[in-house]
């Protein structure tokens, strides 16, 4: 056995003759880095050069010609238009809902111990542990006959459901964290529960609290599967009309329309970019 | 108790009520006249050569893109916890950017950069290559978006596990002249066990409940189970086939999914 073991080392050492030169051995991490990189960045600049491509033929590296042509024909579009408007007032009413639906419950878990507490904290995550069509199939049978298909509210209700374990996780995550003896300070001097909680809890927990508020409008704003199947075809939000542009219109339509619904994403990714090192998503993460 | 109650409704609403309506009705069958419980529903799919098809298809796609996520995420995670310098930094801010793509985007994306004549058959172009294997509207194109789009989250969580890990326990190892590899195999995967689940199946439920990635990157067929579904809902207006793929694919993930409640309430519990 160990005759073998060791002519086997032999021979997968004798294969891996290169690792012993140091020269590979410090390259070796920026090798995984560029590759990653390629993989990663390259579907995303191919797209930015589409959206900003009047001609594009192969085998040219970049576009034949740069042109902003192809944005006029996003914006001319009627449903594209409807569609940003449907997503501006769903997203951030679902993001508004479900804090005021989460965050006590949040709290709840962070601050007192209740029978069945480590159960109910768990059954946040079944959202996740059903494949989400299946999932939204069945809500969409469901919807049928309480008639809220193709309707504002059912659309709501469908974004519900991807925001639950942000805003419940993340935020009890961060109320757990802070420590409990400044609350009790500011009982001791005289101020009530109510006025310790917006005093005293609020003002620590924000950060936490704005980081979960970004996932769950960025679940919202990007569902695009259960809207698809409970919203279609009377309220089309942005991610389901991407749907559309990609099937049937040119390749730059696609691209341009990429773009506008990535921008809310990103700017907030920039504007949070403090508040998600420092954490606050690991937080919820290691809960 | 009564501050958790509103979540808890809306979670019975929307999940525990048409999640368990699913499976009831696929159940239920009806036979001379009197109503019956029976798997003649599934066995009627399974017998179906495209629905059988696309059920193998699905598991093997899901199986390949979780897979591929999980070493590379691995593999991300470790370097992110045990190497400081510029290329940990540069790693650290690259892998968390598809978390804050949508999807529907990423698929795009994918198609544009994979195709025919798109910008890797480009690149091949000028290093000579001009036959390529299709990338996409295949098996193929649909693990490569699934293992973009799952990498932040199966990184994050793993990372999460190996932060937990105390730098003691590796350098005494290390002491005792344990190598890497010997380390790796006989202290951090233990460690970061629970993680591991996790990760593996949530990354198995969340590739199998996927519908744009194999919508907007998948071929015409096989398709995988989430797009047959949709089609049959909407397009084939037969609900009741769509219920029962819906069931079908609890049925799946429920195997995964008792590994992660397993492994969660483990460490709630705080034995890890």
């Amino acid at each position: 056995m160990t005759a073998v073991a060791s002519a086997l080392r032999e021979r997968v050492g004798g294969l891996l003759w290169f690792w012993s030169i140091g020269a590979f051995r410090r390259t070796l991490p920026w090798l995984f880095l560029a590759g990653l990189a390629v993989f990663i960045l390259g579907p995303l600049l191919s797209l930015i050069l589409w959206a900003f491509a009047g001609q594009w033929f192969y085998p040219a590296l970049l576009p034949d010609e740069f042109s902003l042509k192809w944005w006029p024909v996003v914006f001319g579009n009627r449903s594209v238009v409807a569609s940003i408007q449907n997503s501006l007032v769903t997203a951030p009413v679902v993001t508004l809902l479900s804090a005021v639906i989460c965050l006590p419950a949040a709290y709840a878990f962070a601050r007192f111990q209740f029978p069945g507490r480590r159960a109910l904290l768990l059954s946040f995550l079944s959202a996740n542990s059903f494949p989400k069509i299946g999932l939204y199939i069945s809500i969409a049978t469901l919807f049928y006959r309480l008639h809220l298909m193709t309707t504002y509210w059912g659309v709501v209700l469908i974004q519900l459901v991807g925001t639950l374990l942000f805003m419940i996780w993340i935020p009890a995550g961060t109320f757990r964290g802070i420590n409990r003896s400044l609350e009790e300070a500011a009982r001791d001097v005289g101020a009530s529960g109510l006025r310790t909680f917006f005093q005293i809890t609020l003002p620590i927990a924000m950060p936490g609290l704005l980081v979960a508020g970004l996932f769950a409008f960025l679940a919202a704003f990007d569902e695009a599967q259960g809207t698809l199947i409970v919203g279609s075809p009377n309220y089309i939000t942005m991610p389901v009309m991407m749907y559309t542009l990609v099937l049937n219109y040119p390749q730059p339509v696609g691209a341009v329309f990429s773009i506008l619904l990535t921008l809310p994403s990103l700017v907030l990714l920039l504007l949070a970019q403090r508040l998600l090192r420092q954490g606050y998503l690991a937080a919820g993460y290691t809960l | 108790m009564a501050l958790v109650l509103p979540p808890f409704c809306l979670l019975v609403f929307v999940i525990v009520v048409p999640a368990a309506q699913a499976v009831l009705s696929t159940l239920r069958v009806e036979q001379d006249g009197h109503v019956v419980y029976s798997l003649a529903r599934y066995a009627q799919i399974l017998h179906t050569v495209s629905l059988y098809r696309s059920v193998a298809f699905t598991l093997l796609v899901t199986l390949a893109s979780a897979a591929a996520t999980f070493v590379l995420a691995y593999t991300l995670a470790l370097y992110l916890r045990f190497s400081q310098g510029r290329v940990s930094t540069l790693l650290g801010a690259l892998f968390i950017l598809p978390l804050f793509i949508p999807t529907v985007i990423a698929s795009f994306a994918m198609v544009t950069f994979l195709q025919n004549h798109g910008f890797v058959a480009t690149l091949l172009h000028y290093v000579g290559v001009e036959e390529m294997p299709p990338l996409v509207f295949n098996a193929v194109g649909i693990v490569l978006t699934e293992v973009w789009a799952s990498i932040p989250f199966a990184t994050l969580v793993l990372l999460a596990g190996l932060q937990g890990i105390d730098d003691a326990l590796i350098d005494s190892a290390r002491d005792v002249g344990a190598g890497a590899v010997r380390t790796f195999r006989a202290v951090i995967l233990p460690l970061n066990a629970v993680a591991t689940i996790i990760t593996l199946s949530l990354l198995f439920v969340g590739i199998l409940g996927s519908f744009t990635i194999p919508y907007l990157v998948g071929g015409n067929a096989p398709q995988m189970m989430s797009v047959v579904m949709t089609n049959y809902f909407s397009n084939y207006l037969r609900p009741d086939v769509s219920v029962a793929m819906a069931a079908l694919s609890f049925g799946i993930a429920a195997l995964a999914g008792a590994a992660y409640v397993v492994g969660v309430s483990r460490r709630e519990r705080g034995v890890v």
